[in-house]
């Protein structure tokens, strides 16, 4: 047993021509909240789908609970739960089956958390799970995948498309229960919203075309992201020749730049380059995370951005 | 027996300030302000967490800051009480942040326009909120 929930070593996956995954080496300790952060086909889903065992990889390795992804056993599927944005659960079932079902599946269920957590959703015993809205078939989903008491949960965009009320609940008791209740786990959190990964993250992973592009706390990562906007009165040089520029943007004569890891030498530069006026202010998680995509995002060029 | 006053803190997302430091300026305020006094003890770091929607881990993270500060104490076993408030950085530390804050505060106002002596006022009136309940 080693230390890491998720251990891949350049791990690769192709479909077709395109990289789904590129070689990408990721470590995540046990015990935390690392969210998944990246533009859409960054290889999030790939991954999980390598990890589960869905998925054969094309290259390299990648280890879940410290054993191979894919050589994995029931009993250590058991330990794995998974929850993605569909909730493909059996619409034909009614819910008092499904869950006895799931009862007998996992021989770690835990009975009482099951109705812990689906007493805040609407959801009836008789109803078939076709009948049940979107919203309660995530809490039913949730409810299923904490109740099977896993070491690794792994969320992929599990509260797309729920209200805030749900989505609140969805998220509390994630947390609750999880990092609480089931002393240690892992939680793995694939979202969009940068709200919800502010709230629960203690590690953010950013992925980007299939690569590891940045691991560590989110507040570290805002950190190290600033926007200097700089008022040039003549000619506006070539910003992007300055080091860590992630987007730049003129906007009535002021330029707006937002820049990855330089400190207050930057600001020194800009006037080297004949800037009059320059200021610089912290960004929040959104806007950083948001520059940082942006540079090597489909249908962005630098020198449009 | 200690009071267990309610801890109103209010988190924003999508803030320059992360959560952590927004719990830690929260709790720092509270204990200016008096509403949190001496030997007071904490909401527990998951009843913390569940009042404010958050991951409980940060809610430790700023606690642990906290303490090294010596803002609060832990007692093994009881929780975590509001220490003894003292003066706990050296003259120079002091001075410096000092400056700094001022520095951060007249950039964010100088745009504003106002006549100094408004400014003035209105910081005067906010910290008098301040020594107004250290005394009480």
């Amino acid at each position: 047993m080693n230390d890491y929930a998720i251990d891949t070593e350049a791990l690769c996956l192709s479909y077709g021509n395109k990289l789904a995954l590129d070689h990408l080496t990721l470590r995540l300790p046990r015990g935390a909240v690392h969210t998944f952060v990246g533009a859409n086909g960054a290889g999030k889903s790939s991954l999980f789908r390598v990890l589960l065992g869905f998925e054969q990889a094309s290259a390299g390795s990648a280890r879940v609970l410290g054993h191979d992804a894919t050589r994995l056993t029931p009993a250590l599927r058991e330990r794995i739960g998974y929850v993605n944005e569909e909730h493909a659960l059996p619409g034909w079932m009614r819910v008092r089956e499904l869950k006895r079902m799931h009862e007998r599946q996992y021989a770690r269920w835990n009975e009482a958390r099951y109705h812990e957590v689906i007493r805040h959703f609407n959801v009836m015993p008789d109803q078939r799970v076709c009948e049940l809205s979107r919203g309660e078939q995530a809490g039913l989903n949730l409810a299923l995948a904490l109740s099977q008491c896993p070491e690794l949960l792994i969320l992929d965009e599990p509260t797309l498309g729920l209200d805030v009320v749900a989505k609140r609940v969805f998220l509390d008791t994630m947390l609750e229960t999880t990092l609480f209740d089931n002393d240690g786990a892992t939680i793995v959190f694939c979202s969009h919203q940068m709200d919800e990964i502010e709230r629960v993250a203690d590690n953010l992973v950013i992925l980007e075309h299939g690569r590891l592009r940045y691991m560590n706390g989110p507040a570290d990562f805002c950190e190290r992201i600033r926007l200097w906007v700089a008022a040039f009165p003549f000619k506006t040089p070539d910003v992007w020749q300055l080091p860590g520029v992630l987007q730049a943007q003129t906007i009535e004569g002021h330029t707006h730049l937002v820049v990855f890891d330089q400190d207050d030498s930057f600001g020194a530069r800009l006037k080297l380059l004949g800037a009059q006026s320059v200021q610089t202010i912290p960004l929040g998680l959104e806007r950083a995370v948001n520059a940082f995509l942006t540079c090597g995002h489909a249908g962005t060029s630098r020198r449009a951005a | 027996m200690s009071r267990r006053p309610t801890v109103v803190l209010q988190i924003v997302t999508g803030d320059p300030r992360p959560i952590v430091r927004q719990i830690t300026d929260g709790v720092k305020r509270l204990i200016a302000a008096g509403e949190l006094l001496p030997g007071d003890i904490l909401p527990s770091v998951r009843g913390l967490a569940q009042q404010l929607s958050i991951n409980p881990n940060t809610v430790a993270k700023a606690y642990t800051e906290l303490t090294a500060e010596g803002w609060l104490h832990a007692r093994a076993g009881l929780g975590l009480f509001v220490a003894e408030q003292r003066q706990r950085l050296s003259d120079a530390e002091r001075a410096r942040r000092l400056g700094e804050a001022v520095d951060r505060f007249v950039s964010d106002v100088i745009g504003l326009d106002y006549p100094q002596q408004t400014v003035l006022d209105h910081v005067a009136t906010e910290l008098a909120r301040y020594a107004a309940r250290k005394t009480a």
